[in-house]
C-alpha cells in the first residue's frame, strides 16, 4: 500500500506536525505567557517564573462580574434553546410534508446568518416593540440579559435541533404507538418513552448550548446592555491594553477544557467497552473500578498526571517567590541600560571631537546643520561622518535608521541634534 | 389531506396540552426570534435617523438614504461613490473567500487521512486535539495570535535573536495575523463535514481506481472529491459566512488601516450612533452572503439540506 513506503509516511507525518502545530501552538504559547513576569504577555525573553497574574485575575472585579453574567445568560440560553430545539426537531417529523423543506430552511438559517446580524435584529426588534408598547427604556425589553438570552437562543436552538434530529432518526415510533394503544395519554407516552430515549441527546445539547453561549461574542456585543458577559469583558481588555492575567484566564480555561474532554473520552470508552461485552451500560457506569480504568486507558493516566501536576504547581507556587528573580532581572536591565548610556556617551564624545576638528577649517559646516530638522539622517551627520575617520558600520546604521523613523530607538533619538541638550542632563 | 384534518391529527397524536406546547415553542422560535426580528431590521433600515421621541411621528417615513449612503457616500463628498465603505465591503468578502480557500487546502488532507484510517487510539487522540481549541473562547484565540504576531511577539523576537531580520516585521499591519487567526477560528467547521462524508466512502472504490492504474491526484479528482462534495460545500459555506461576519478577530488582529465590514456596522451602532444606517449595512451584508452562498450551491449542485449534516 501507499502508506507503507517511507516518503509518503514522512510527508504525512510532517503535515500532521505542521497542522497540529498551527492548531495547538498558539494555545501553548499563550499558556506559557501566563507564567512570565513582564507586564505585557510575552514568551521571549523569559524573565521570571511567576504566579502573580493569577492573583491579578482573581482580584479583577470586572472579570468576576462578567463570569457571573455569563453563567446567568448561559443557564437561560440552555433552557430556552433545548426546549425550542427539541420542539423544533419533533415538529420536523410531524409537519405537513409540503412545508417541510421551507420549515427546515428557516430553522437552519440562524446558523448561517452572521452573528452580528442576529444581534442587531434582536436589538432593533425589541426596541421597536417597547416603543410600540410605550414602555420606558429601563424596562425588561431593554434588559441586557433578557436580550442576550433571546439573541443567543435564536441560533443556539438550531445547533440543539441538529443534535436532536440525529438522535430522533434512530427512534422507533412503534414504541410510542404501542404505548398509546395500551391506553397511555400522549403526555405519558412522551414522558415515559420519548424523553428517556432523548436523554443523552438532551445532555449533549445542553453542554453544547452552554459552551456556545459562554463564548459568543458577535451577537452579545449588540445586546448586552449593562450586563457585559465574560467574553465582552475579555474583548474590551484585549483591545485596550493587555496584561498576562488574560493569559492566566486562558490557561485555566484550557486546563478545564482538557479535563472535560478527557472525562468525556473515558466515559465514552467505558460505554463502548460495556456495549462490546454485551452488558447494559448502567451496570458498568455504576461503580468506579479504579484498576480497570487504568489498564490501557491513556486518557485516565493523562488525567491523573494532570491532577498531580496541578497539585505540585500549587505547592510550588506557595513555596516559591519570584521576588528575587525579579530583582535580578531589574538589575540586569539597569546594567544593560547603563551600558547603552556609556556607549552613547562615548559616541557623542567622539562626535564632539570630530566637530571641533572640523569646524575651524570650514565654517560652512555649521550652516549645513540647520536643515537637519527637515530631513534627519541625510544632512549634517552624513557630513560629519564622511571623512571616514569612523568605522564604516556605525554611520551606515545611523544614516538609515532616522530616515525611516525619526526619533525611534535609542540612537536615532540621541543623534538628532535637537535632542542633544535634552538628553545630556539625563545621562549625567 | 386538508389543513384542518392535519391539525386534528396532530392534536390527536400529541394531545391538546403537549401539542399546544410544541406548537407555541416552535412558533415563538420561528416567528418571534427568527422572522420578525429580521423583518423589523429590514424595515428599520429604510427609516430616517430620528431621536426616540419622534419615532412613529409624522417624520418617521420610509427612505433609502442609508443604502444611497453606502453606494454614493455622503452628499457633497469629493468622490461620486462611497469608495471607503464599498472598498471595505469588497475587501471583506474577498478576504473571507481567501480564508475559506486557505482552510479548505489545509483541512482536506487531514479530513481524508482521518476518514480513511481505520480508527484506533491515535486517530481518536487527533480528533480530541482538534476539538479542544474549538472550545477556547474566540477572544482568547485571537489574543493568542496577537502574542505570537505582535511587534514584540514571539516570531519577531525569535527572528531578531537569530539575526534573520534587523527590524520587527509588522504582521498586524500586513494582515498576516488576521488571516491566520480567522483561518484558525473556523478550521473545525471545515474539517468535520468533509471528514463525515469521506468516512462513509467505500474504500473499495479507491482500491478499484488504483488497480485500474489511476494516479493519486486522479483518484482524488475523480473519486474522492466528487463524493465529498456535499461535505466540502457545507464546510466552505460555514467558513465563508462566519469569516465574513466575524467581528472579534478583525477588532483584535486587524491592522489600523484595514477595516472589516462588520466593524463599520459596529461603529454605526456604537460610536456612530446611527442605528438605521447600521441596520441597512447589516442587511447588505446578509443579502450579499446569502446570494454568494446560494450561487455557490447552484454552481456545485448541492442542496441546503446537506448543510449541518
Amino acid at each position: 500500500m501507499r502508506t507503507n513506503s517511507l516518503l509518503p509516511r514522512l510527508l504525512i507525518g510532517a503535515y500532521l506536525v505542521v497542522f497540529f502545530g498551527y492548531l495547538l501552538g498558539p494555545l501553548i504559547v499563550m499558556s506559557i505567557t501566563a507564567f512570565n513576569s513582564p507586564s505585557f504577555p510575552k514568551m521571549t525573553p523569559w524573565e521570571c517564573l511567576t504566579f502573580e497574574w493569577f492573583d491579578v485575575l482573581a482580584r479583577d472585579e470586572r472579570i468576576l462580574t462578567g463570569i457571573e453574567n455569563s453563567l446567568i445568560v448561559g443557564v437561560g440560553t440552555v433552557i430556552l434553546s433545548v426546549i425550542m430545539g427539541l420542539s423544533g426537531a419533533l415538529m420536523l417529523t410531524q409537519i405537513w410534508p409540503k412545508l417541510r423543506a421551507t420549515y427546515y430552511t428557516i430553522v437552519i438559517a440562524p446558523i448561517l446568518i452572521p452573528g452580528v446580524v442576529l444581534g442587531i435584529s434582536t436589538l432593533v426588534f425589541w426596541d421597536r416593540i417597547s416603543i410600540m408598547l410605550g414602555m420606558s427604556t429601563g424596562g425588561i425589553l431593554h434588559n441586557g440579559i433578557f436580550l442576550t438570552i433571546l439573541g443567543q437562543s435564536t441560533f443556539i436552538a438550531s445547533y440543539c435541533m441538529l443534535v436532536f434530529i440525529a438522535r430522533l432518526q434512530r427512534f422507533d415510533t412503534g414504541l410510542t404507538e404501542a404505548a398509546l394503544d395500551l391506553g397511555a395519554t400522549p403526555v405519558q407516552a412522551f414522558r415515559k418513552i420519548l424523553l428517556p430515549f432523548m436523554k443523552p441527546a438532551i445532555g449533549s445539547a445542553a453542554v453544547l448550548a452552554f459552551l456556545a453561549s459562554f463564548e459568543n461574542y458577535n451577537t452579545t456585543t449588540f445586546t448586552f446592555g449593562k450586563f457585559p458577559t465574560l467574553t465582552i469583558e475579555l474583548a474590551q481588555k484585549v483591545r485596550y491594553g493587555i496584561n498576562p492575567s488574560i493569559s492566566a484566564l486562558a490557561f485555566i480555561i484550557i486546563v478545564l477544557t482538557i479535563i472535560g474532554a478527557l472525562i468525556h473520552e473515558i466515559y465514552r470508552r467505558r460505554q463502548q467497552l460495556a456495549l462490546a461485552n454485551g452488558a447494559p451500560v448502567a451496570a458498568v457506569s455504576g461503580g468506579f473500578q479504579l484498576p480497570k480504568i487504568f489498564r490501557g486507558n491513556p486518557a485516565a493516566i493523562i488525567l491523573v498526571l494532570l491532577a498531580l501536576g496541578g497539585a505540585s504547581t500549587i505547592w510550588f507556587s506557595q513555596s516559591y517567590s519570584p521576588g528575587v528573580c525579579k530583582m535580578d532581572v531589574r538589575e540586569q536591565k539597569r546594567l544593560i541600560q547603563e551600558e547603552r548610556i556609556k556607549e552613547i556617551r562615548a559616541k557623542r564624545q567622539l562626535e564632539l571631537q570630530q566637530k571641533q576638528l572640523k569646524s575651524p577649517d570650514s565654517s560652512g559646516d555649521i550652516k549645513s546643520d540647520a536643515p537637519v530638522t527637515q530631513s534627519p539622517g541625510k544632512g549634517a551627520f552624513g557630513n560629519v561622518f564622511d571623512p571616514g575617520n569612523l568605522d564604516k558600520a556605525a554611520p551606515k546604521s545611523e544614516t538609515e535608521k532616522p530616515a525611516e523613523s525619526p526619533g525611534k530607538g535609542a540612537f536615532g533619538d540621541v543623534f538628532a541634534p535637537k535632542n542633544l541638550d535634552k538628553a545630556t542632563p539625563k545621562d549625567d | 389531506m386538508n389543513i384542518a384534518q392535519l391539525f386534528r391529527d396532530y392534536f390527536v397524536k400529541n394531545g391538546i396540552g403537549l401539542g399546544t406546547f410544541l406548537l407555541v415553542a416552535v412558533l415563538f422560535w420561528v416567528v418571534i426570534l427568527i422572522i420578525l426580528p429580521q423583518l423589523s431590521m429590514l424595515d428599520f433600515s429604510f427609516r430616517h435617523h430620528l431621536p426616540p421621541p419622534e419615532m412613529g411621528g409624522p417624520k418617521d417615513t420610509y427612505t433609502i438614504e442609508h443604502y444611497k449612503y453606502l453606494v454614493l457616500g455622503a452628499p457633497g463628498a469629493d468622490t461620486s461613490y462611497n469608495v471607503v465603505d464599498l472598498g471595505v465591503f469588497g475587501r471583506t468578502l474577498l478576504a473571507a473567500f481567501f480564508v475559506t480557500i486557505l482552510d479548505l487546502i489545509l483541512c482536506y488532507p487531514l479530513a481524508y487521512y482521518l476518514g480513511q484510517s481505520k480508527g484506533g487510539g491515535f486517530i481518536r487522540l487527533l480528533v480530541l486535539l482538534l476539538i479542544i481549541p474549538y472550545w477556547i473562547n474566540e477572544i482568547l484565540r485571537a489574543f493568542a495570535f496577537r502574542i505570537i504576531f505582535g511587534d514584540s511577539g514571539l516570531i519577531n523576537e525569535v527572528m531578531l535573536t537569530m539575526g534573520l531580520i534587523s527590524d520587527p516585521i509588522d504582521f498586524i499591519r500586513a494582515n498576516v495575523a488576521l488571516y491566520a487567526g480567522l483561518g484558525y477560528a473556523y478550521i473545525l467547521l471545515m474539517i468535520f463535514p468533509i471528514y463525515n462524508v469521506i468516512e462513509s466512502l467505500d474504500r473499495n472504490q479507491i482500491e478499484a481506481a488504483r488497480d485500474m492504474g489511476a494516479s493519486w491526484w486522479r483518484i482524488h479528482w475523480r473519486v474522492v472529491i466528487p463524493y465529498a462534495k456535499p461535505g466540502i460545500s457545507s464546510g466552505c459555506t460555514m467558513v465563508f459566512m462566519l469569516s465574513a461576519g466575524a467581528l472579534a478577530a478583525p477588532q483584535i488582529l486587524g491592522g489600523p488601516s484595514s477595516l472589516w465590514f462588520t466593524q463599520i456596522i459596529y461603529q454605526w451602532f456604537n460610536t456612530g450612533g446611527n442605528w438605521p444606517r447600521g441596520a441597512a449595512f447589516a442587511v447588505v451584508l446578509l443579502v450579499a452572503c446569502i446570494v454568494i452562498v446560494l450561487g455557490m450551491m447552484r454552481l456545485f449542485k448541492v442542496k441546503i439540506g446537506d448543510i449541518g449534516k
